[in-house]
């Protein structure tokens, strides 16, 4: 048995799915999201789905939290001490993201020479003026780290007084840049560092409690995986250090669910109309779209590789307003519809009114349209059809807009750059609470075969259910220098001048087996898949002097099982 | 975030499987540090710098601008069409506004590539400055333009390319022919007869270093950029100058680059040679795609640089010092071509000027023998004619009608043509250009 939980920004919704035939969902719930508890939501939820099933065949919960989300936008991150060291290039100060932000002279070059060794005086000034502050998170970025980590290394002696593991007195938590993935891009690196230390302790307070609240339910033996924004989860233990990862993770648990739900082969859009707000993604060939570079955070790119899902402001609960003869839904909500004791017209009021639902009190959502249209100088009927129609065309405008831009650029799914293509969708799956209701008006809208898949409420909660351990790796060896080097694992090797492609080829999957196997996911070889491989010469004068290797390895996102028998 | 001043389009195109021979400095792994550096930057995310795929030059882009003997396919593969391609896109991207500026970091280089291609000469086998400048004139209406080329070997095929060109000015600054490949490039190289000063050529002494070259920019091709008022200003941007790089002598910096960018600032920037791969090409195209960009470029520094150690010495700087005393004057005063000149810079002979020259292709070993003639017209810039032959293989014909053709150039363009398609004619291959109807036509017997 394995349960899905998706913590959304209305809706908290859970599922239990049976996976020894198939897979059949055996229970699912949703309970109201309390933000100021996310620990109560989870657990209400938990409650509710172990009261439908045997709560000893529970092998797993995969959890989808708002929880970073929620903690950067309003504000309630800890402070952090960014120490960096770039070398030449941009101004390493274009880069400051908070106060504590300290540039130390060190440089390491594109091959990951050390050109300059990282200045100890103005390091030890630099961790001083922090602890000055009181600050006890530490992110330690340098350029180039993902060839040579060796100042961020460095850096994190420093911070720690020269403890090596676990013991550091004056820190509590230091992000190695490297460690956060291979790609080269200091400033995304220096974000992410920033925002992983920045929600690391309300997410570890929150691990800790999950896992008590698991252990006092008697699911002590459960496997906690949480998801990522990139269509795959991690191991709760694992996640602890990576805390950066779950952010927007719920867009992905309804991409996922579409795909444990339809048979999706073709361009298609996905609408995942909740509460607050409408995600879009965009699938090619049946694959969902990739960030290629990663995702922003407020107004600083990063390196968290995501799915790519539209959101705008969109919903059942969204406010329908009426301004100079305009109809409008959104953007905002003004608490939940009429008919769940709201106290302004909302789209679900709307959809009642016009028949495409009957959620909670139908009579009191009649009474709220009837009293803005006659404020209004509008016929009920009419205003109601206006409002559900104006939702129709927001959600496909942008849709319109996102498929635009993405034949602007050049289309990355999750598993490969798809060259020449152009995205056409040729059909919408809907899913969410208002999905059934709202299915006509988007259908009217974009003139697409349109789809409402079984369970489309909770398909989120599903596709969080079902969303396998995914890890990315990447490899870089330098047969001159001697040696290997796979920044996500700070594993460093020496190889010999011989080493060629096949054999990091080789390296690249073994240790990506090698580290699932140790974070208990067992991996099939065929399942890593490579995703680039490159070798250039070296040439030095007229004389091969080695070569330099670059192999990118994945267990791409997916689900361990469909629906339907499928 | 940081933000450019100036909305810059990058073209990166690295030709990751092209190589003249595994250890040759125009090999695979030449811009691999390049692309490394810019994405370690973060480059593409500052707000208005994007980077754009390349296109693929089309068979008559290429025939636009040059005589291809036996053809284009045989003296061009894919890398060299989508190199080409590249420049074209960074061209389309300023001409349709969609950036104020933009820089085709793409490699093959092209810029010894000349009017006629037997093969490769100086790793060049076709122009790409030129195939992009053509085809800009061609899509969007005839543009005056100023090619400013700052590799450290003198540009010879731009100029051959645009030497009886009026509207197209060339100056080419380089490390002096009498010390390095391809042996040209002097004062006296100024263009055809009706183009007079429109070729500017300024030999810099072995071992300048940034001042030598900034003074250079400043003095001479400034002024003359002023007067000249051309629509797009172009940057050949080869980096050999550098201090580092193995195949040349000169002192320039990465900042010395960033500032000469800043300085003639070119709407568009297209890559050329520079073989220091590791030590020089990461830092100086950082710093020309900062400079373009408007962002500041002072913390490049590349990882060696010790502007003492590279600092010219006193007779260095009095020499460039006296070079742009003189020079200015051969663009605003160019002197008449001289009878009994120098036969490979042309002589007037009736109402031709005529050309003899033997060109020799290093890269591919061939040896050229060349004749052109262009009619003297008072109405155009003439027809131009071009019979060649590479080694002992056959006579080939090019003939070029301008885009400002008189009826009379015109006609004659035609017949000439036609006469070399008679039977007993001496020409195995034809090629036509005529670019006042844009019509490319290619005759092989
Ligand atoms: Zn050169
Ligand atoms: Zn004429």
């Amino acid at each position: 048995m394995l349960l899905g939980i998706d913590v959304g920004g209305t809706h908290t919704d859970g599922v239990a799915v049976d996976t020894t035939a198939g897979a059949e969902v055996v229970a699912s719930c949703k309970v109201p999201t309390r933000h100021d508890d996310l620990l109560f939501s989870v657990t209400g939820a938990l409650e509710d789905l172990l009261g439908k099933v045997d709560r000893a065949k529970v092998r797993q919960l995969n959890l989808s939290t708002t929880l970073s989300t929620n903690a950067i936008v309003q504000g309630k991150t800890e402070d952090v001490g960014v120490i960096v060291s770039s070398g030449p290039g941009i101004d390493p100060h274009s880069f400051m993201i908070c106060r504590d932000y300290h540039v130390i002279d060190g440089s390491i070059d594109h091959r990951g020479n050390e050109v300059r060794a990282l200045s100890s005086r103005q390091l030890a000034e630099a961790v001083d003026a922090c602890r000055g502050h009181g600050v006890r998170v530490f992110a330690a970025v340098s350029k180039f780290s993902t060839r040579n980590p060796r100042h961020e290394n460095m850096i994190r002696r420093t911070v720690c007084q020269g403890r090596e593991g676990g013991g550091c007195e004056h820190a509590d938590f230091v992000t190695l840049g490297h460690r956060l993935g291979a790609a080269l891009n200091f400033p995304r690196r220096v974000a992410t560092a920033y925002y992983n230390c920045a929600v690391w302790r309300i997410y570890n307070e929150f691990a800790t409690a999950v896992e008590k609240s698991l252990a006092a339910m008697g699911l002590g033996h459960v496997r906690v995986n949480m998801l990522k924004a990139d269509g795959g989860t991690m191991p709760l233990p694992q996640s602890r250090s990576l805390p950066v990862q779950s952010i927007f993770s719920g867009p992905a648990a309804s991409v996922m669910g579409i795909i444990a739900l339809t048979d999706i082969f073709h361009d298609s859009i996905i609408l995942d109309i909740g509460g607050t707000t409408t995600d879009i993604a965009v699938f090619a060939d049946g694959a969902p779209l990739i960030e290629r570079e990663g995702i922003h955070i407020g107004s600083h790119p990063t390196s968290v590789s995501a799915l790519k899902v539209l959101s705008i402001g969109v919903g059942g609960d969204s406010a329908v307003t009426v301004s100079g003869g305009e109809v409008r839904v959104g953007p905002n909500r003004l608490g939940p519809p009429v008919c769940l004791g709201g106290e302004r017209m909302a789209l679900t009021d709307a959809l009642n009114v016009t028949g495409g639902c009957a959620v909670g009190d139908v009579a009191a959502s009649r009474r709220a349209v009837e009293e803005l249209a006659g404020n209004s100088g509008l016929d009920a009927g009419d205003l109601a059809r206006t409002a559900v129609d104006a939702a129709a065309k927001t959600i496909f405008q942008a849709t319109r807009e996102l498929v635009e831009e993405i034949n602007s650029k050049p289309v990355y799914t999750i598993h490969e750059l798809v060259e020449d293509k152009r995205v056409v969708p040729k059909k919408i799956y809907l899913m969410g609470g208002p999905a059934e209701a709202m299915k006509m008006p988007i259908f009217q809208r974009f003139q697409l075969s349109t789809e409402v898949p079984a369970h489309f409420g909770v398909a989120n909660a599903i596709g969080a259910a079902l969303t396998r351990t995914t890890w990315e790796l990447e490899l870089f060896a330098d047969t001159q220098r001697h040696v290997l080097f796979i920044p996500s694992l700070s594993y460093r090797e020496n190889v010999p001048s011989g080493y060629d492609l096949k054999d990091a080829k080789n390296d690249a999957v073994n240790q990506l087996i090698m580290h699932l196997d140790s974070m208990g996911v067992p991996l099939a070889a065929e399942d890593a898949q490579i995703t680039h491989a490159s070798s250039f010469n070296m040439v030095e004068g007229m004389d091969q002097v080695g070569r330099n290797i670059r192999v990118k390895c994945q267990v791409r996102p997916g689900v361990v099982a469909t629906l339907g028998g499928r | 975030m940081l933000k450019a001043n100036r909305k810059l389009g990058i073209i990166f195109f690295p030709a990751f499987d092209w190589a003249i021979s595994p250890t040759h400095p125009e090999r695979q792994e030449r811009l691999l540090y390049t692309q490394d550096q810019l994405r370690e930057e973060g480059i593409f995310d500052i707000e208005g710098v994007g980077e754009y795929k390349p296109d693929v030059a089309a068979e008559e882009d290429v025939e636009r601008v040059h005589f291809c003997f036996p053809e284009v396919s045989a003296v061009a593969t894919r890398s060299h069409l989508i190199s080409a391609g590249g420049a074209m896109k960074a061209g389309d991207l300023v001409m349709t506004g969609e950036r104020e500026c933009a820089f085709a970091m793409v490699r093959p280089p092209g810029h010894h590539a000349m009017k006629v291609v037997h093969g490769s000469r100086g790793f060049c086998n076709i122009n790409i400055e030129a195939v992009m400048i053509e085809h800009i004139r061609e899509k969007y209406g005839h543009k005056r333009v100023a090619i400013v080329d700052t590799d450290c070997h003198h540009g010879d095929g731009t100029q051959d390319v645009y030497w009886h060109d009026p509207d197209t000015l060339f100056i080419s600054i380089h490390q002096d022919g009498r010390t390095l490949y391809p042996g040209s490039g002097f004062p006296n190289e100024l263009g055809g007869p009706n183009a007079r000063g429109r070729t500017l050529n300024i030999p810099l002494p072995p071992n300048t270093s940034d001042e030598g070259f900034l003074m250079a920019i400043e003095r001479v091709v400034l002024p003359i950029l002023e007067d000249f008022k051309p629509d797009l200003v172009i940057n050949s941007a080869g980096q050999d100058n550098h201090f580092t790089d193995p195949i040349t002598n000169m002192n320039f910096s990465a900042q010395g680059y960033a500032r000469l960018s800043e300085m003639i600032h070119p709407d568009i920037a297209v890559l050329e040679g520079g073989y220091s791969i590791q030590g020089a090409l990461p830092y100086v195209n950082l710093g020309l795609c900062l400079s373009m960009a408007g962002v500041d470029y002072s913390h490049i520094r590349e990882p060696n640089y010790n502007p003492e150690q590279i600092r010219q010495d006193k007779r260095t700087g009095e020499y460039i010092e006296e070079l742009c005393r003189q020079l200015p004057a051969l663009y605003f005063n160019p002197p008449p071509l001289k009878p009994g000149g120098d036969p490979r810079l042309g002589v007037i002979s009736g109402d031709k000027y005529l050309r003899n020259r033997q060109i020799y292709y290093d890269t591919d070993g061939i040896s050229e023998t060349q004749q052109e003639s262009v009619h003297l017209c008072k109405k155009c810039r003439g027809l131009r004619k071009v019979e060649t032959r590479a080694d002992s293989g056959p006579l080939c014909l090019g003939v070029e009608v301008p885009p400002d053709a008189c009826p009379d150039c015109r006609a004659r363009g035609y017949q000439l043509v036609e006469e070399a398609q008679l039977k007993g004619s001496n020409y195995r291959y034809v090629q036509f250009i005529n670019r006042l109807d844009k019509e490319y036509l290619r005759f092989g017997f």
